[in-house]
């Protein structure tokens, strides 16, 4: 397996997260060298390297940042131009982004700048989950130390505290609750068009996203895409947790053989037990069993092909002892908790399935159902305005399509 | 600049205004859509997602709130897929819904229940039997009372404090099942326009306080008048009921919409105005206090009209209709008496706002200065005839026609209030407005125009 470290590079040094020993480690070297590009040339790299947003979406990050307003000295409404980086972490499974601010902040940091001069921001927030107190202390420490150095002349960055709802970390959810609103989803555009915060165009990323940046520009499009696959180029944060002997995150390449990952990084299942069901990216992502991982490749295309998806790269592993149900009654709840409430559909469908799964767990469940949960699954799909509930139907039909033995068994 | 095109829905060809809202030109055509969320003064919040229609080349269902006019659109309201969609969507409104309707006020004119006939009408799939708990009688102030577990959460109570008024009182907390609609801590819901979400409410989360529980809504008849509160001419709906063996009471006043005049809505004092219509009313014929019949003061009256002779005045209430104003005026030329409309009384600075409300206080005023009726108060001694005007001028005689006790002396007459009576208004604006007659009493007074024609005989 191919040693490739991008954006944990300085992530095992001392003191990583000091302005001192990323300088001393190439820290913030691209800043010379963006004299020479203008902001469309970076878009442009950026473009050719193909970069997908690591968010969990996996679409073409330059396509976003080409929507921005590039003339806004010419347009007459004169709008700033915002850069926001979804920190909220909040999808289970999934905690790549707090190594970045807590072990490397200033390659973030850098990232941002790099950004904000190719999309014309002059602010950038960090939208980051309450939950992460400690790391964003670290990474306030680290923006103070840039500003004393003068590295936060032409832009500045704020840090946005959430107050701790999963729902924050859609972008436009994110974003309203930047305003200081309830974090809803808003309505889809229906052309394309950047995201809006107050009314002013503004770009949301994700932080490994942006972390990326500074590889790319530094090194070219065809650095980054050495690694990974043709349609994947480049790496990703991927994690592991659940049994699993090493949890933890661990940079790779797209195109990674999952199984190969699992047992190098991870050192195996816990206690040498079987594997029995992954889920690959985030709770989100369709559940696979065993037989599915094994031939299976860690980059979007390949999850896609069976119809799951690669999400955060954040995977769960359950071994064989693991009961199915319980496994799904946790992610209900959790999904029943977390529910914005918005739509009917996510609104009341959440609470159900939740309740649902919860009888047959303590046995007084029937045939029907099972059935029912599918038929409401089928409800909550393609109805709302934004990928929560749907992601709440992907993991029940998947749990029950392949463990549906587990769920009749426990009647 | 607006484009008209060609949509097809349900394989009718309609045209429309291009970027339009899909769900306008379905709800202006009567096509069949439901929905909780959706309010043309409100807009879209793609929220209860029951307003699903299937577009020709898209996959999945869209809601029509949010569904902006193609050219060559073409949709399909009805259909196996979006009546499963609808049941599906209603079914998971029903899951936590308290299903409380022979207590609930909002029963009869509720879009659940509605829905739920056009939807439903099928067993329930729910076989979880605890719901969701909530509180069921907040008082919210302004005469609101909210039962969140009745709530559909379409949002549109809050979206009117947020984009109506602009007052805020109102917000959801909470999230997912246990999502309800709440006053920011501390505050109350207190703006003159509140009652409306009453009316915005698609269900019976919100009632009011001063309705509710009085009247079973079937029981109402329903009739097309204009508010007399001030010169703004609000179109409302009076809703009144004549229970077996006693009188034709009015429940309540509801907005009625007029684009041209008040949008959807009206202001808490002119909704709860009806109430002051029928208490203190004028009943019987008076003569100092004394009563007497109505032939008695009929010929007291023409007794008067002839001891004053060429020294009468007519003193004309603002709030009258064109109708009775042209006949007073008519009578006033065939005794040769002297006719006035003094407006300065209805003037109330401290009543308007720039939403609905005008300073002007007279329903009619404006038809008063279009037939250019003196608007000084009268000056002599002789006799005044007084239509209702709420001022008491100085005479050796008078004669009030009114249609609530607001005079002691003089000889008086009741007449009928303009709800039990039909005839036009003009608003400040200029804009003419039918208010038809919609209470019958037991025994009704005459109307005012009758009034003077027995007088007249």
């Amino acid at each position: 397996m191919r040693e490739c470290k991008i954006v944990s590079r300085k992530f095992e040094l001392e003191n990583s997260f000091t302005l001192e020993v990323s300088k001393a480690n190439g820290g913030y070297k691209t800043l010379e060298k963006l004299k020479e590009y203008s902001p469309t040339d970076i878009i442009q790299i950026i473009k050719d390297a193909n970069l997908r947003g690591k968010g969990g979406g996996g679409a073409p990050a330059a396509a976003k940042w080409e929507l921005m307003p590039q003339n806004q000295d010419n347009d007459k409404s004169n709008k700033p131009s915002f850069l926001a980086i979804n920190c909220d972490e909040s999808e289970p499974g999934t905690f790549k982004d707090r190594q970045i601010i807590s072990k490397d902040p200033h390659l973030l940091i850098e990232g941002i700048l790099i950004t904000c001069y190719a999309i014309k921001a002059k602010h950038a927030y960090i939208y980051i989950r309450g939950e992460y107190y400690q790391y964003q202390q670290i990474l306030q420490s680290a923006i103070d130390e840039a500003y004393a150095a003068g590295l936060l002349d032409a832009c500045d960055i704020t840090i946005h505290r959430g107050a701790g709802a999963y729902i924050c970390g859609e972008k436009s959810a994110l974003l309203e609750s930047m305003e200081g609103k309830r974090g809803h989803p808003r309505l889809k555009p229906k052309q394309k068009e950047p995201e809006w915060y107050f009314d002013n165009p503004t770009l949301v990323n994700n932080v490994e996203t942006i972390a990326t940046v500074p590889f790319i520009v530094e090194n070219g499009a065809d650095a980054y895409k050495a690694y990974g696959t043709e349609q994947s180029p480049g790496t990703l944060l991927f994690a592991m947790s659940g049994h699993i002997e090493k949890p933890g995150v661990y940079e790779a390449e797209f195109g990674t053989s999952m199984m190969e990952y699992i047992n190098h990084y991870g050192g195996g299942i816990k206690n040498g037990k079987k594997l029995k069901a992954l889920i690959p990216g985030g709770v989100s992502c369709g559940v696979l069993n065993a037989q599915e991982v094994e031939n299976l490749t860690l980059d979007y295309e390949a999850l896609r092909g069976i119809g799951s998806s690669l999400g955060t790269g954040g995977m769960i592993i359950m071994d064989e002892d693991t009961c199915m149900v319980t496994a799904l009654k946790n992610i209900l709840e959790f999904y029943h908790e977390e529910s914005c409430g918005q739509c009917t559909p996510c609104r009341e469908g959440t609470g159900w399935v939740d309740k649902l799964v919860g009888k047959i767990l303590d046995g007084h469940g029937s045939k029907e159902d099972i059935d029912k949960l599918l038929d409401i699954a089928d409800t909550m799909n393609g109805k709302t305005i934004c990928v929560f509930a749907p992601s709440v139907s992907t993991v029940i039909v998947s749990c029950i399509e392949r463990f549906r033995d587990e769920f009749e068994e426990a009647l | 600049m607006s484009e008209t095109v060609e949509v097809i829905v349900d394989k009718r060809t309609f045209n429309a205004e291009k970027g339009t809202l899909l769900i306008d030109l379905l709800i202006k055509e009567k096509i069949k859509v439901p929905y909780f969320c959706y309010h043309e003064a409100l807009g879209a919040d793609g929220n209860c997602r029951m307003c699903m229609v299937e577009i020709e080349g898209q996959k999945r269902p869209q809601i029509a709130c949010d569904t902006f006019i193609k050219e060559g659109m073409e949709v399909r309201s009805t259909g196996e897929n979006i009546e499963k969609v609808r049941t599906d969507i209603l079914e998971l409104e029903l899951i936590n819904h308290p299903v409380d309707c022979p207590t609930c006020d909002q029963a009869g004119e509720c879009s659940l229940q509605d829905f739920y006939m056009d939807y439903g009408l099928h067993d329930s799939k729910i076989t979880i039997p605890e719901k969701v708990k909530n509180l069921k009688k907040i008082d919210l102030g302004s005469n609101v009372m909210l039962d969140q577990e009745r709530c559909v959460l379409c949002a549109r109570c809050t979206r009117f404090t947020d984009k109506i008024t602009g007052t805020h009182e109102l917000g959801i907390i909470g999230r997912g099942d246990h999502a309800r609609v709440s006053t920011i801590p501390g505050r109350k819901l207190d703006n003159p326009y509140a009652m409306n979400v009453v009316d915005l409410c698609p269900v019976g989360a919100l009632t009011s306080k001063d309705f509710r529980f009085s009247q079973r809504v079937w029981f109402l008849s329903t009739v097309d008048s204009i508010c007399h509160g001030c010169a703004k001419g609000c179109n409302i709906y009076i809703d009144h009921n004549k229970m077996k063996y006693q009188d034709d009471v009015i429940y309540r006043f509801r907005p009625r919409r007029n684009d041209d005049v008040n949008g959807f809505f009206i202001c808490d004092e002119g909704r709860l105005s009806y109430k002051d219509l029928q208490e203190n009313r004028q009943e019987s014929t008076l003569l100092n206090t004394k009563e007497i019949s109505e032939d008695e003061a009929i010929q007291e009256a023409k007794h008067l009209m002839q001891k004053h002779k060429d020294n009468i005045t007519m003193v004309i209430d603002a709030n009258l209709f064109t109708e009775e104003i042209e006949a007073i005026l008519a009578f006033a030329k065939t005794i040769n008496a002297k006719v006035c409309a003094p407006l300065t009384v209805y003037i109330d600075e401290d009543f308007k706002d720039d939403m609905l409300k005008s300073s002007n206080r007279a329903a009619n005023s404006k038809t008063v200065e279009r037939l250019n009726i003196d608007t000084n108060e009268p000056n002599h001694s002789g006799l005044i005839i007084n239509f209702n005007h709420p001022q008491a001028f100085k005479s050796e005689d008078q004669i009030h026609f009114l249609t609530h006790k607001s005079m002691e002396q003089g000889l008086i007459f009741p007449i009928a209030a303009f709800t039990e009576n039909a005839g036009t208004v003009t608003n400040e604006d200029g804009i003419t407005q039918k208010c038809k007659k919609a209470v019958d009493k037991n025994s009704p007074a005459p109307t005012l125009i009758e009034y003077l024609q027995k007088v007249q005989a």
